[in-house]
């Protein structure tokens, strides 16, 4: 099982997000992921949280979320919990789409969800029963390691 | 690093030039400037190659700016995009949307 390496409680204002990235960054040189999927990394977890910030509080800046960094043997797993209003079922779903064939088939925004899928192995909702969201993504160690 | 913007005219071009990091917080910012430049009526270019990060708020900024261009016949073109700007649009599978000028005009 997990155990929780690092626990950080975020306020829900834009402006601390660059300390997300460094905290998740730093997490992921320690544990030995290469570079370019530590930038994935950082990308998706950024978009998770910004997911929070501007959908689960409306843009409200004086909440607070949870973000958990845990390493196990098999995962690294990153973990967005928050008390906001409940992101929709069908939200939570979309997948990355087709490449587009023309600027007609591309709307502005929508592309954070899918993305935690493209970098993730495993993005897992969980329903808790309390209200808000909470979204952990896994990444598979054995990929992630430095060559 | 804080988001900073330059906006110049440039022949047949209003270039828009931005350095450090784009995301929920900065990219309001690098919008305001893209729709202002397209209000000029005249071709749009903004160069990213002081970008070093970029969300999905910054890739929906430069949908906007590419859409309204094209209902307005105005070109839009990416300049010296960043490995993390080149990145994050092909993550979005958006990287063969946009006009990409690997060097400056």
């Amino acid at each position: 099982m997990s155990q929780p390496q690092v626990v950080l409680r975020v306020a829900s204002d834009p402006r601390v997000l660059s300390t997300v990235r460094g905290a998740v960054r730093g997490f992921a040189d320690a544990n030995g992921i290469d570079r370019d999927t530590a930038d994935r990394v950082v990308l998706a977890v950024d978009e998770a949280c910004a997911n929070t910030i501007r959908h689960a509080y409306g843009g409200r800046s004086d909440r607070l979320f949870t973000l958990t960094l845990r390493a196990s043997d098999r995962y690294l797993e990153f973990d967005v919990k928050d008390g906001g209003k409940p992101c929709p079922e069908s939200a939570r779903r979309k997948k990355r789409p087709k490449a587009p064939t023309s600027i007609d088939d591309v709307q502005v925004g929508g592309l954070g969800i899918p993305l935690l899928y493209e970098v993730f192995d495993k993005v897992e909702w969980i329903a808790g029963a309390s209200r808000g969201n909470r979204v952990v993504m896994k990444l598979r160690r054995a990929q992630a390691k430095k060559g | 690093m804080a988001l900073t913007i330059e906006t110049a005219k440039d022949g047949e071009y209003y270039r828009v030039t931005a350095k450090g990091d784009i995301d929920l917080y900065s990219s309001p910012e690098l919008r305001s400037a893209i729709l202002k430049a397209i209000k000029r009526k005249e071709g749009v270019a903004i160069d990213l190659s002081g970008v070093g990060y970029m969300d999905s708020s910054g890739v929906a900024t430069l949908v906007e700016g590419l859409k309204s261009c094209a209902a307005n016949h105005q070109e839009f073109v990416i300049e010296r995009p960043s490995d993390a700007v080149v990145k994050v649009l092909q993550l979005a599978r958006l990287d063969t949307l946009f006009k990409l000028r690997r060097e400056g005009a």
